[in-house]
């Protein structure tokens, strides 16, 4: 990086609640999916969007998980007009695996098989034709960059949970190149519908999912009112299939993001990521810290998990009583992604 | 001369009666369309059924050569592993050169796309309160390797494995430009240092019932009584629209250090991209074309050249009225006078719109041109009845040495990319 890139502002929207603070209460019990009470996870309630911001017909036409990205979005739009910057130099990056899945449509399912002679007639007949651009996976970006004016580099991506780290960087890379002065990063978590359980059907420890988005603001500069900074002091990604690897790449990537401050494990104040993942454990049984994670308040969030510990990582250096440190978050996904994103909370004196 | 020089090695390709690129580039070369009535769309009574589509025959062919079951696996991957293994022939390489390398995949894709049979398969096995159930759906291999079971980042995923991918995988979903964006993000990587071998390109299936009825719902395909091969008519007055088309391609880009410590030969070099959002309207860009101008104009800074170095444009014309006169102003504007030496294409005349698959086939085949020295005609171009006369599109081939082209894509939401590929 070329230079510092701070998170100024963050929103979340989760089981848990929409304040980062909110991640901080006492843990929730996940409860029994609509259609399949076996199943147990953190659903959310469809949330409304600000009129100010955004046209009645895109909280009719989105489906919720999208409505869940673009309400985490909306809340930054403060702090983004803050900077008053001009429209070109701040970028858009989005995580967006799954968001306006146009299909199934479980509508269409239902009067399939209630008249199974006329498929098509169904199909069609519950298909909204805004879908088409749904299907493009661009419209949620559109609305939050047409409402939030952003109009510099962007780029989705759909690595599933792997998406948030690859949108995240993607940020990091457009501000450290000076392609953009500040940079929105929105993710969202996959809807809970009968397609999330039917992807992985072969794990051994079936993971309880929950709905929920995530948003982060990015700049090149503190934000004006903050005493403390959180800076995104490193970063790497790595990928292995094979799990012979998976330790030396999980290594590697982590002593890749501690490098540019040249740091080694021990200068880490916080480690953040999943407890129950036998080779993030492997990787840090030596370490004095404890791994933690948000996901017993949230469920496993998917392409927003990432940046909603970043959110959390954001709300505790704010905090009056915070000290300045390191935090490290490991993220490593089932399908053999890693990544590692160091954020250093500094107090403001140190950029004055 | 850029911190670290990105060559193209090798490419593959599969469009719409083509298996190769070698053969979809004859084909336009003859003024070949790929277009052509798609037997499902004309069953099912749809009013216009031109389409641009992979056949049952090219799909056997496709699968004859699969690592696996192709019955087991999503038609995108099956898809996904035989454009591969054109692209690292043709590269000279060989999966485990991706195990050992720093290397990265980066795939281009939007959404799997249910079609009624799908629907119907699962509406099988929902039980009598209207609920899937989903032990009898895994019980039933045919409905649960179907959609629901689909992600868009799957071939991706499968890919990565069957090569050893070590250091970045990632699915682009940028709408119709995903496939330049992935490109353009292997080209940022590798010049980064992030990582020295890349395969990257999209994978696009879209041409069955659900995405045409949704994008003729919007008024986007092509409504012309005309012949299925003359519908698509980029920057013609009388164009009504897209033909949706499908279809894949990848280019294996590489480090000018790693390609000549494996003494590889490079095939063309990509020398700038840009990638900017715009979000004017969700379904047409800022009328006058400067969001385009301003994308295009990022592409040539990052390259390093004046506007005067381009010598052709591959253009994104789809057919539609508002993406043809906006590219088109656009281009008027950026190149100026240049345009008087200039060539232009609209690859989609002959093949259609393959959404994400289009930026990938589109660069492929602007790095045909720039290894050979031919420039391919746009179907369907009149140039007595042109509406944009300065810009000089090709009715027929051309030889012509270049040096540079621009590959433009611009995908509905305002997602505009442009590449810079230069000879090798």
């Amino acid at each position: 990086m070329n230079r510092a890139i701070y998170i100024n502002d963050a929103a979340i929207l989760n089981a848990a609640g929409s304040e980062c603070a909110d991640l901080l209460g006492a843990p929730l019990n996940a409860q029994p999916l609509a259609f399949d009470a076996r199943r147990q996870a953190f659903a959310l309630p469809t949330p409304r969007l600000p009129g100010d911001l955004f046209d009645r017909k895109i909280q009719r036409s989105v489906e919720p998980q999208g409505l869940r990205l673009l309400h985490c979005a909306a809340r930054l739009a403060p702090a983004l007009a803050a900077l008053d910057l001009p429209p070109a130099r701040i970028a858009l990056t989005a995580a967006i695996p799954e968001v306006d899945a146009p299909s199934p449509c479980w509508d269409a399912v239902q009067a399939i098989i209630e008249q199974p002679h006329k498929q098509l007639a169904q199909l069609l007949a519950n298909t909204p034709p805004l879908h088409a651009l749904t299907l493009l996976n661009s419209s949620v970006m559109a609305y939050v960059a047409e409402a939030l004016n952003c109009h510099g580099p962007m780029g989705g991506f759909c690595s599933q949970d792997n998406a948030g780290l690859d949108a995240l960087i993607e940020a990091c890379q457009q501000i450290g190149e000076q392609n953009a002065e500040a940079a929105l990063v929105v993710s969202s978590s996959p809807n809970l519908t009968p397609a999330l359980y039917l992807r992985e059907p072969g794990l051994a420890s079936e993971p309880v999912f929950g709905e929920g988005a995530a948003a982060l603001l990015l700049s090149s500069t503190p934000s004006q009112d903050a005493t403390q900074t959180l800076r995104i002091a490193g970063f790497a990604r790595g990928y292995s299939a094979d799990p012979q690897r998976a330790e030396a790449v999980g290594r590697r990537v982590i002593d890749q993001a501690l490098s540019r401050e040249k740091l080694c494990l021990g200068d880490v104040g916080r480690i953040v990521g999943n407890p129950d993942d036998p080779q993030l454990n492997e990787l840090f049984a030596a370490s004095s810290q404890a791994l933690g994670s948000t996901r017993g308040m949230t469920g496993e969030l998917g392409a927003s998990g990432l940046l909603t510990e970043v959110a959390l990582s954001l709300h505790h250096a704010r905090q009056s009583a915070a000290t300045p440190g390191y935090t490290l978050l490991v993220s490593h996904t089932r399908a053999g992604h890693w990544g590692a994103l160091l954020l250093a909370s500094e107090t403001m004196e140190k950029h004055a | 001369m850029r911190a670290r020089e990105v060559y193209v090695s090798g490419f593959g390709l599969v469009a719409p009666m083509a298996l190769d690129a070698a053969t979809l580039f004859e084909r336009i070369c003859r003024k070949q369309s790929c277009v052509r009535e798609h037997p499902r769309f004309k069953a099912l009574g749809f009013t216009n059924s031109a389409a641009g589509f992979i056949d049952d025959a090219q799909w056997q062919q496709i699968g004859a050569g699969f690592g696996g079951n192709p019955a087991l696996h999503p038609r995108q991957s099956v898809l996904a592993e035989y454009v591969a293994r054109q692209a690292l022939e043709h590269a000279g390489l060989t999966p485990s050169d991706f195990a050992h390398s720093r290397s990265g995949l980066f795939l281009g894709a939007n959404k799997y796309c249910a079609d009624s049979h799908d629907l119907h398969r699962v509406s099988r096995c929902m039980d009598d309160t209207g609920r899937v159930n989903l032990d009898r759906l895994l019980d039933t291999p045919a409905a649960s390797s179907a959609t629901f079971v689909r992600r868009v980042d799957q071939q991706t995923q499968y890919l990565a494995d069957r090569l050893g991918i070590r250091d970045h995988i990632s699915t682009h979903s940028d709408a119709c430009a995903a496939g330049t964006m992935a490109i353009g993000s292997a080209f940022r990587a590798i010049e980064r240092g992030e990582i020295d071998l890349a395969l990257c390109g999209a994978v696009e299936l879209m041409a069955n019932e659900l995405p045409y009825y949704m994008f003729n719902s919007l008024g986007a395909l092509c409504q012309a009584d005309l012949p299925v091969s003359e519908q698509s008519r980029p920057f013609m007055p009388d164009r009504s629209g897209f033909v949706i088309s499908e279809g894949s391609a990848m280019v294996v880009l590489e480090s000018a250090e790693h390609a000549r410590r494996r003494k590889a030969a490079p095939l063309g070099r990509v020398l700038g991209y840009a990638n900017v959002c715009e979000a004017q309207k969700m379904t047409s860009s800022s009328r006058d074309g400067s969001k385009y101008e301003e994308c295009m104009e990022a592409a040539i800074e990052d390259a390093g050249l004046l506007r005067s170095a381009v010598q052709h444009v591959n253009t994104h014309g789809t057919s539609t009225q508002a993406n043809d006169s906006c590219e088109a102003l656009a281009l008027q504007r950026l190149f100026g006078e240049c345009q008087d030496v200039m060539t232009f294409t609209a690859n989609k005349s002959a093949i259609g719109h393959s959404l994400a698959g289009s930026g990938a086939i589109e660069a492929v085949l602007s790095l045909m041109s720039l290894r050979d020295g031919v420039l391919l005609p746009t179907l369907n171009y009149d140039h007595e009845r042109t509406e944009y006369p300065s810009l000089k599109f090709l009715s027929e081939p051309m030889r012509q040495s270049i040096n540079v082209v621009m590959s433009n894509s611009f995908g509905f939401g305002g997602v505009n990319s442009s590449l810079i590929l230069g000879r090798a």
